[in-house]
């Protein structure tokens, strides 16, 4: 039964960096083999876990829903209406999207995620979040300097476009829905999802190529 | 808090690596793994990313992203009773349980699925704004969990979503369970930093009714 004790946590954390080997890796087995002993877990289950991350959820997912809503005005409409029911259409359902929010890219604004304070990201669409997500250079720049951050990551925005930077602050978690690239008539959904990088998804991808 | 955790608009910090891929090391999978299929005793989400923020600020920048996760799980379970120091620091335990039930591949994926946690509650009260208010954050913050960072406090927006009332992170973090009417404010770069900013591009965060200065 947790104490909600912030300064007993504060201590322990301490008491913990202070005393344990200094290896991440010793610390993560030294969790592991505790929570083995205790029956916590078992590491079965962290290798299908590892396993289903590395194989089965990831940014196709997310390309799908975006290729979707290229081609299907209405699926389109429901996205953009309420991201986390749209997206139980495909069974894409689960961690961090109870309350996905769809953002669109148009030729007059450009959109950006950012979680500040920690590293809020839609795992159950998109996977897990790339390392310079979640780095403390793009959680302290993507809000002030977005446009320095962008043209880091080869993405050069107009001046007249405006960029708009979604902090995820609370519960709600974000999806960027880029442009249908130009040149890319007549590709069927699953070639559409092909084109569509992850991070076209996070914002620091813009202008998506026609042809895979 | 004023806590090394908020960090938005901090300067000085170098270049966005921009190849770096989701995990370098196995460590850092299995330590991702262990996150999620733990029932790490932190009482609510809310207090889990608290214990994060009481990291010491030299540490929370010095050690590698899943590494605070590893030291903050131990942290709750100790906290809570469940580990002891002594466990924690040596890795091993006396206090051995029956071996836990092995979730295979189908297990894992729909516990992911129906993991869809909703912070939605019926509202308790009338909201106070509505979408289109132009609304002020407080200029000051309290020294618990809050999800208001410092580079949006005594600021001027305005309102573009309603969300009805979600669950209230500075009191979650407290163990006690309230909601408050949740909004999107847009900010202009302008307001939150200074002239030299692009007046077309704008900032947007999802900020609890507590956050406001009242009209």
């Amino acid at each position: 039964m947790s104490t909600f004790d912030s300064d007993k946590a504060a201590e322990t954390h301490r008491h913990l960096h202070s005393h344990m080997p200094s290896d991440p890796a010793l610390r993560v087995k030294a969790l592991e083999s505790l929570a083995v002993e205790r029956g916590l877990v078992a590491p079965e289950s962290l290798d299908a876990w590892v396993e289903l991350y590395a194989d089965h959820i990831g940014p196709k997912r997310g390309a799908s829903v975006v290729a979707r809503s290229w081609v299907d005005e209405d699926f389109r409409a429901r996205l953009l209406d309420d991201a986390a029911a749209a997206i139980r259409e495909f069974g894409f359902e689960g961690h961090a999207t109870g309350h996905l929010k769809a953002v669109e890219n148009t030729k007059e604004t450009h959109n950006l995620v950012v979680c500040t304070l920690c590293s809020c990201y839609p795992f159950s669409i998109l996977g897990m979040s790339p390392a310079w997500y979640k780095s403390v250079a793009y959680r302290a720049r993507a809000v002030r300097e977005p446009r320095a951050v962008l043209s880091e990551f080869g993405v050069d925005i107009g001046a007249d476009i405006s960029v708009r930077v979604w902090d995820s602050t609370a519960e709600l978690r974000y999806i960027v829905i880029p442009e249908r690239p130009a040149g890319s008539d007549g590709l069927d959904e699953a070639a559409l999802a092909a084109l569509v990088t992850r991070n076209s998804m996070i914002g620091t991808d813009r202008d998506l190529k026609g042809t895979s | 808090m004023d806590g090394i955790h908020d960090l938005g608009g901090m300067e000085g910090l170098g270049a966005v690596d921009v190849d770096a891929p989701p995990f370098t090391h196995d460590w850092e999978r299995r330590q991702w793994a262990l996150s999620k299929n733990l029932a790490v005793p932190a009482g609510t989400i809310d207090f889990w990313r608290h214990g994060i923020e009481r990291m010491d600020p030299k540490t929370y920048l010095s050690v590698p992203y899943f590494e605070k996760w590893c030291l903050n799980d131990l942290t709750h379970f100790i906290l809570a009773g469940e580990f002891t120091l002594e466990e924690a620091t040596s890795g091993t335990t006396k206090r051995t349980g029956p071996r836990a039930e092995v979730r295979n591949l189908e297990v894992q994926r729909h516990r992911l699925s129906s993991n869809e946690v909703r912070f939605d509650r019926p509202a308790q009260t009338e909201a106070v704004f509505a979408v289109g208010d132009t609304v002020t954050t407080q200029r000051h913050g309290h020294s618990g969990h809050t999800r208001l960072p410092a580079y949006a406090r005594g600021a001027t927006g305005t309102i573009t979503h309603h969300h009805g009332a979600h669950l209230y992170p500075d009191d979650g973090a407290h163990g006690i369970e309230t909601a408050h009417h949740l909004y999107t404010v847009e900010f202009t770069a302008p307001e939150l930093w200074g002239d030299n900013a692009n007046p077309n591009d704008t900032v947007l965060l999802d900020l609890w009714e507590p956050y406001f200065a009242r009209p």
